[in-house]
């Protein structure tokens, strides 16, 4: 499967944030997306996840034989930097209501087992969300998309502002769950990106490109990477 | 030293502009329908700028105009006023028309500048453009201050001057009109030193300056309390004379001159510590008031939890409901305990009238009797309390019988389901939107259902309650004119009650007009929703028989129940999403 986006364009007003942006997204891997700050990187998600609407273009599943499947809602799950959560319930409550809702997902562990794989602390599960850290939340926006399994994941910022440990832990998670699905990370930080991420997808200019590792080191791929960034800036 | 001044007094103003043409500009174009037509150039349109300074000077000199020339100039021509009065009665002998003119003059020329120093806005407020030159730009802050009061203090020269023309027309002497800026100026030297002493010494203990607030307070109550004394002192011929008045002006020159020495030993860090305070103070306050919109929906119930069997979006329902039970209910609960104690207090005063007409047995036995009537065949007898033919009472009858749609002023008082739909979207959907499921269509649905259920639950009861009041009158004033017209007020008032909820749920699902401060921010909510309010306030002066109208509304009712569903349905997944 793969997730293919075709002359997508969305502006506002006569600024063009999205310009033509042409790409195929494969099954099975992490890219890390990559761009300055403000290049567009959350309204590329907010279009995907239809959020707002686009000025022209379109975006949907290849199957394997090359058909084209529409995207629907269910197939994405979209983890935002800031997660809020509803304040009014607990964590417990909150993943009760999330299971049921989904019928059509057979969950293979209890409550406290997704808890526990996501290393959410145990005093933590009974209490109201609006009491939950910041890194808390984020664990539970993110185990919510876990259960919910969708065929492509948007990450936008997720380890913005987490602790080192709970980003480690978040990390591995998102390794974990990289199968099977599309899973596109979106960072400014260097880093962090060629760390957990398979490709390296630059958003410059309202275009999306591919970084070639090809046989470069981790600090030579950092290299090129930010001088693909600087030329194109200069451009 | 001018040129510095003249330098300084350029960049601030010029600053002033821009701040002042940027902001316009950006508050045009987040204006609805207008905002996207206007360019982004405009930004930097040099003759549209030029246009903006040109009104910017305009603005200054009729500060200018309004604060100094006006305010002075009604103080000489009420002096005029009260001597004129003083001469035609005779009642200030021996002392010359000139000399009653200025000292009323000084007399009131000296209460307003003494108001005016408690009431004046720190000399250390931090404006936007101060903030900008001082904090960003680095600027001086003691020469940014002293250059913007010199400027103010040459303002107030030149406005007293100039309202100097109206106290020479009404035969002031020169030293009057002279002798009033000057005056002016060493009251707001010694002022203006007064704030900068306040705070050197609450600076020494870490504390912030203070609003004028309190001195609003102080000013209003000193006038309220001095004004009669005053009055009696006019009516009685008093005025106080000359010399005493030199020797306050003196006096406040004198702390003028102290002003003056404060200000001086006032050091450059001292001032940007004063504004770095106002600063402080400005952020806090516009914190607090941002919190001020969500507060109140904030106040979750942190106990208690769904029992039963509910499942899914019913339980979500019910745990929201259980959990913001206060900001759902308080409402509609206090409007049915008043409309109830307002029902209980007439029953009484009934009750207690046909006691003291009849006596105790007479009135048990006749009350027994009527009650026994009233639930076995819907009426009692005329015997029962008389009432007048003519009086109020028909009116009220009257509206019971054909303007039922009244009730719709009771019923807006108690529909709490626009406050029910802000404390949906802040404390849950609000987060549940960025969830996929949530946008799927049948389970926008499904919730949309549950919701209006739960809406139509609590507006129920203040529903039944104004049914309830309007049937009293109808039961006080000769019972009801066809069978089952009790059951029929009380289903009018239910049915218009649905009729909120599904106005607002259906709007809020179509719309979603709420930002994250659970402020409005849709012009075609805003706009759906005032013609909604003409429609409603029309119908409300429409006659129409109690029985046509709860036909009507029983269709009615249904069919916008069922509009509204269909267009949810169709619209809600693209439109019930967070407002980016």
């Amino acid at each position: 499967m793969e997730f293919v986006i075709s002359h997508l364009v969305k502006s506002y007003g006569a600024k063009q944030v999205l310009k033509d942006v042409d790409f195929v997204f494969e099954e099975g891997r992490i890219y890390g997306l990559l761009g300055r700050n403000g290049s567009g990187k959350t309204t590329f998600f907010n279009c995907i996840n239809s959020d707002i609407d686009i000025n022209s273009g379109e975006f949907y599943f290849s199957g394997n034989g090359g058909e084209k499947i529409p995207v629907m809602p269910e197939d994405i799950g979209y983890l935002v930097s800031t997660p809020t959560v509803p304040e009014f319930m607990t964590g417990r409550e909150f993943l009760k209501f999330f299971i049921e809702v989904h019928e059509e997902i057979t969950p293979d562990r209890t409550i406290d087992e997704y808890f526990d794989y996501m290393m959410v602390p145990e005093d933590d599960r009974d209490r109201l969300l609006k009491d939950y850290s910041h890194g808390t939340k984020n664990k539970m926006q993110m185990l919510l998309n876990i259960i919910a399994s969708p065929k492509l994941m948007l990450l936008d910022e997720p380890l913005t502002s987490l602790d080192v440990i709970i980003a480690e832990e978040m990390k591995n998670v998102i390794r974990s769950q990289k199968q099977g699905r599309i899973t596109i990370f979106s960072t400014h930080l260097l880093d962090v990106a060629v760390d957990l991420c398979d490709e390296i997808v630059l958003l410059h200019n309202g275009r999306l490109e591919p970084i070639d590792k090809s046989n470069l080191g981790d600090d030579d791929f950092k290299e090129k990477i930010i001088a693909a960034l600087r030329d194109q800036d200069d451009a | 030293m001018l040129n510095e001044f003249r330098k300084t007094l350029t960049k601030v103003i010029h600053l002033r502009s821009i701040i002042g043409y940027n902001g316009m500009v950006f508050a045009l174009k987040k204006t609805p329908l207008i905002g996207k037509l206007l360019p982004d150039r405009l930004y930097s349109t040099r003759f549209l700028k030029v246009i903006f300074w040109i009104f910017h000077i305009i603005v200054e000199a009729f500060k200018l105009f309004i604060g100094k020339i006006f305010s002075l100039g009604i103080i000489y021509l009420i002096s005029l006023g009260l001597k004129t009065a003083y001469m035609e009665y005779e009642q200030a002998a021996g002392v010359t028309e000139t000399n009653l003119f200025a000292s009323f003059a000084l007399f009131l020329f000296l209460i307003y500048a003494l108001c005016g120093i408690v009431l004046r806005r720190p000399m250390f407020k931090c404006t936007p453009e101060k903030e900008y030159l001082v904090f960003m730009l680095r600027m001086n802050a003691r020469k940014l201050d002293n250059t913007l009061f010199i400027y103010d203090l040459a303002k107030l020269v030149i406005g007293y001057l100039i309202a100097g023309i109206i106290a020479a027309l009404c035969g002031a002497p020169f030293w009057l009109w002279l002798g009033i800026p000057v005056l002016a100026v060493f009251i707001r030297l010694f002022g203006t030193g007064l704030q900068a002493f306040s705070f050197r010494m609450k600076n020494k203990r870490h504390k912030p300056m203070r609003s004028s607030f309190i001195g609003w307070i102080i000013c209003l109550t000193l006038i309220i309390f001095a004004a009669p004394f005053v009055l009696i002192i006019v009516a009685n011929g008093y005025y106080v004379p000359l010399p005493v008045l030199f020797v306050v002006s003196a006096l406040l020159i004198v702390l003028g001159i102290f002003g003056f020495k404060e200000l001086n030993r006032f050091d450059s860090n001292l001032h940007r510590r004063a504004l770095r305070d106002n600063i402080v103070r400005d952020e806090i306050s516009e914190y607090k008031s941002k919190q001020d919109t969500t507060r109140s929906f904030k106040k979750i119930k942190v106990k208690g939890t769904v029992k039963g069997d509910k499942q899914g979006f019913e339980y979500l329902n019910a745990l929201f409901v259980k959990r913001h039970s206060r900001m759902l209910y308080y409402k509609p609960v206090v409007f049915t305990v008043m409309i109830l104690v307002i029902i209980g207090l007439a029953v009484f005063a009934y009750v207690y009238g046909y006691y003291r007409s009849f006596g105790l047995d007479s009135s048990l036995n006749m009350f027994g009797r009527n009650l026994l009537n009233l639930i076995l065949f819907g009426h009692y007898e005329d015997t029962l309390m008389p009432y007048e033919e003519d009086s109020a009472f028909m009116f009220f009858r009257w509206l019971v019988q054909y303007h039922l749609p009244a009730m719709l002023l009771l019923l807006t008082a108690a529909d709490n389901s626009f406050k029910s739909t802000q404390a949906m979207y802040i404390n849950c959907d609000n987060s549940l939107m960025t969830f996929s499921f949530f946008k799927q269509r049948e389970k926008i649905i499904k919730l949309y259902d549950i919701r209006l259920k739960q809406l139509i639950k609590v507006n129920i009861a203040p529903a039944v309650a104004c049914g309830f009041g309007a049937n009293l009158i109808l039961f006080y004033t000769g019972g009801q004119d066809y069978p089952f017209q009790y059951l029929v007020t009380i289903l009018v008032s239910v049915f218009m009650s649905i009729g909120y909820a599904v106005i607002w749920l259906s709007l809020y699902y179509l719309f979603q007009p709420f930002t994250t401060s659970v402020k409005v921010k849709s012009g075609i909510y805003t706009g759906v929703s005032v013609i909604i309010w003409v429609i409603l306030s029309i119908i409300i002066w429409i006659p129409v028989h109690s029985l046509i109208l709860a036909g009507i509304l029983l269709v009615h009712t249904a069919l916008f129940v069922f509009l509204m569903r269909k267009l949810v349905y169709k619209f809600a997944p693209k439109t019930w999403k967070v407002k980016s």
